[in-house]
């Protein structure tokens, strides 16, 4: 993240040695053998304009199958991939990269920018009603002025977009066009990429075989010779498997606390925890009562007892978030304004405000949902506010949310390597997602000035500032960070962090 | 008998005609808009207004039972809109899963439970009749998912005997195969052995009152031979009843089986189906696994009929 904004504060190219710093030197990396992966869904495929989207199991084998132009390396900064270096324009709002050479993609066709043109301009043609069209709005076009240049025009400043770019997401990972032209409907369950891994075969609701890439550009790499994912819905029996040695990986979250814990005391086991940034979040529809008030908004933020609620829905393992950006961000904050906890405070507040305060929440129907919605309407009852709990397909929440149907929803903010894209969708005013519907000056100056700051210091006290507002304002609340799991066994090595909880085993090796 | 079938066959129009009525209902009335489902985080109200008049979700719901109905009896079940496969493909791939995985629990079923009734009715009211008839009941109050994870823990994990997830064609590799089958099965089978244990004992209990055994134990003949040769057939009448019923049952357990022990079959591409909201693939799945259910059972009155005369003649 520094060296990028060093290097942006220069507006000099940059040129990045082509290394992979993922993994220590001090540990030896071993070729061969295979490990298999216990994965929570079945992967439903990997055309962008059928899936849309990833899901977290559909993340890891594009992880594995394609590559994308940058990655992410430990502490959190743009490091090369198929792109080699890249350059960005006074405003940050024209990003060049310089592409790799001599990549080709597992059928033969060469990767170069026309191909990754492709790629964009299939994504981005209303025509294809693409789903991942939605996550690519800022970006006007991709240019490919030469066979190895690949030019990203985007309709608004982003001072970090290599790190943003650097998940592997059906917008950023690179399909060969050769692939989808010739096998169409196919094409979904016959990915073809440049990346490390090859689909060997792909059995329905059973099991996806890759295997090792010989002609992968990054030479040595990768070590594993196969890499097979399972989906095991059942968390016990994901576990289990795990136990019996029948997989070496197994995706995991807090639900799943027990097992969490019971990983952590096992000798035989690794837990891999990674502290993201983002967190669970919660919008107040500001534009109708009682939430048109901030007394009420500030009262129910101040009745939630967060260490309290953690040992409630995961046994203590959900860590408490009292601003946006989270442990995993590099915005760290002296002051977030976070308001205290204090139940008599949030009464005194409520009396104040002098109505009865009654109001729904939106709450996904899953157990999870429901359990929280109960804890927070315990709390709120307690500081004297009637919360009714109204449960809804998950699905219906962002059409709710978009047609600001709702007083109380849940939002996510999820793990991404710049808080921008978040931050300004979720409060800038005039934004489709800006759910709180404050229009506030400073916040959208601070939020417009944010987004066009290379300098970190700068920017994090931009961004200190708006999280200080919000919390102030009470229009938005966070309950708890987003911590992202994976168990594995204590041989399995070289695994990274679980970025925007993708689970990337393409790099790993067993002792 | 022609006469008894085609006045069976009649019968089941109807029930179909409800089954593909109600099974497109159940679809529709599931909380959630599949436009929304399909748009997800785009969800605009322009944007779900134009997908569902692209998918016609805008029309009145008879109007789309009917086309969809059409569709049904021309072989086409429609596709699902998140992997681009028809349901007819993701059926086919998952039918010989849970076709295995069915029968070899109702195998097991009768394995344990044909000859512990045997033992039971034998000795009516003996201490092994009332510990089984007391373990019957216990076993069928155990749910299912509880069985599985502690056969999990035991055979996989503690004994490292069985894998406790996974699954093989029988093709590729018929042994490993059995092994993957062997602890869903059970888990299965010791849910249906009660009920099979249960109506045979009482049938043998009732067979071995009647005159015709009292006359084969006067003549000298060996308990055994009454048991299994006089005894046993008259009372497997039920048996068959409760063994086509149990295919209902067993249906609705593979739901919870495939997805703890991770076996491709149809339960999971259901249970799959319904997380996702895939409507198209549900909608396809429950109509096919109804059908089936609703044809078994024709089979089972069929046989029923072969076996006992009376109820071909219409005075049972």
């Amino acid at each position: 993240m520094t060296n990028i904004a060093a290097a942006a504060r220069k507006h000099a190219p940059i040129f990045l040695v082509a290394a992979f710093a993922l993994v220590s030197p001090a540990q030896a990396q071993k070729p061969g053998g295979s490990i298999t992966v216990g994965q929570e869904l079945e992967i439903s495929g990997f055309d962008p304009l059928k899936v849309g989207v990833f899901d977290s199991s559909g993340f890891t084998a594009a992880a594995a199958i394609f590559d994308t132009l940058t990655t992410l390396d430990d502490k959190g900064g743009a490091a090369p991939k198929l792109a080699e270096s890249w350059t960005h324009s006074d405003d940050y709002k024209t990003w060049t990269f310089k592409l790799r050479k001599g990549v080709k993609f597992h059928d033969g066709t060469p990767f170069n920018a026309q191909a990754f043109k492709e790629n964009f301009d299939r994504q981005k043609d209303p025509a294809n009603k693409c789903r991942c069209a939605f996550y690519i709005t800022n970006v006007k076009e991709v240019l490919a002025p030469d066979e190895y240049t690949v030019v990203y025009n985007l309709t608004d400043p982003s001072v970090n977009w290599p790190a943003v770019i650097s998940i592997q997401s059906t917008n950023n990972v690179v399909q060969s066009p050769t692939a989808w032209k010739t096998k169409g409907d196919d094409y979904n369950r016959n990915p073809v990429g440049t990346g490390p891994y090859i689909l060997k075969s792909w059995t329905a609701g059973d099991r996806m075989v890759l295997e090792k890439n010989p002609d992968y550009w990054n030479k040595g790499h990768p070590y594993l010779d196969r890499i097979v994912l399972k989906p095991l819905p059942d968390a016990q029996s994901r576990f289990a498997s795990l136990q019996s040695g029948e997989a070496d990986i197994i995706w995991d979250d807090e639900n799943d606390a027990d097992n969490i814990m019971k990983a952590q005391k096992d000798s035989k086991l690794t837990v891999h925890t990674y502290k993201g940034s983002g967190a669970q979040v919660y919008a107040f529809n500001t534009k109708v009562a009682p939430f048109d008030d901030v007394r009420v908004r500030q009262a129910l933020v101040m009745a939630i007892d967060r260490p309290k609620m953690s040992q409630a829905i995961s046994n203590g393992l959900s860590r408490p978030a009292s601003n946006p950006y989270g442990d995993g961000s590099w915005v760290k904050c002296k002051d977030d304004g976070a308001l205290p906890f204090d139940v008599e405070k949030a009464k005194a507040l409520i009396k104040d405000y002098g109505k009865p305060v009654e109001f729904k929440m939106l709450v996904t129907a899953t157990p999870r949902g429901r359990m929280i919605g109960q804890v927070l309407q315990q709390f709120w009852k307690r500081a004297g506010a009637n919360m009714e709990i109204e449960q809804v397909d998950q699905a219906t929440i962002p059409s709710r949310a978009f047609t600001r149907q709702f007083q109380m929803t849940p939002w996510r903010i999820v793990d991404l390597a710049d808080p921008d894209p978040q931050m300004y969708a979720n409060f800038r005013t005039g934004s489709p997602l800006a759910l709180a519907g404050l229009a506030d000056p400073e916040l959208d100056r601070l939020l417009d000035h944010a987004r066009v700051t290379a300098d970190i210091g700068q920017r994090t006290d931009d961004y200190c500032a708006i999280s200080r507002l919000i919390n102030k304002e009470a229009i938005w609340f966070w309950t708890f960070q987003n911590t992202y799991y994976a168990l594995s066994s204590a041989k399995l090595k070289g695994f990274p962090k679980i970025y925007n909880s993708v689970i990337d085993v393409s790099n790993t090796w067993l002792e | 008998m022609l006469n008894f079938v085609v006045r069976r066959l009649l019968a089941i129009l109807p029930v179909l005609l409800a089954v593909s009525l109600l099974t497109f209902l159940i679809a529709s009335l599931l909380p959630g808009d599949l436009a929304l489902v399909i748009l997800g985080d785009q969800a605009t109200p322009e944007n779900v207004a134009a997908l569902r008049r692209d998918m016609g979700l805008d029309q009145p719901l008879w109007w789309r039972y009917l086309s969809w109905l059409g569709h049904v009896l021309q072989g086409d079940l429609g596709r699902s809109f998140r992997t681009g496969q028809t349901v007819l493909q993701a059926v086919s791939e998952r039918i010989p899963v849970s076709l295995e995985l069915m029968l070899m629990a109702e195998f097991i079923g009768l394995l344990i439970g044909v000859p512990v009734a045997i033992a039971c009715a034998a000795r009516a009211g003996g201490a092994f009749d009332r510990f089984m008839t007391g373990s019957a009941f216990a076993m069928l109050s155990m749910p299912s998912f509880l069985v599985a994870i502690l056969l999990i823990y035991l055979f996989a994990v503690e004994l490292h005997w069985l894998p406790a997830t996974g699954y093989v064609p029988f093709t590729e590799a018929p042994l490993s195969n059995l092994r993957f089958f062997v602890l869903p099965a059970l888990t299965l089978a010791l849910a249906e052995w009660p009920g099979i244990m249960r109506v045979l004992r009482s049938d043998m209990i009732a067979t071995l009152q009647e005159d015709y055994i009292a006359l084969a134990k006067a003549k000298g003949l060996k308990p055994s031979r009454i048991l299994f040769v006089h005894a046993l057939k008259p009372s497997s009448l039920t048996l068959v009843t409760v063994t086509g019923i149990n295919i209902g049952r067993l249906l609705g357990g593979t739901l919870i089986v495939e997805s703890i022990f991770a076996l491709p079959g149809i339960g999971r591409l259901l249970v799959g189906a319904i997380y996702t909201r895939d409507l198209v693939i549900l909608q396809g799945v429950v109509l096919l696994v109804a059908c089936g259910f609703v044809i078994v059972n024709f089979i089972v009155d069929m046989l029923y009929a072969v076996l006992d005369p009376r109820i071909r003649h219409g005075h049972a």
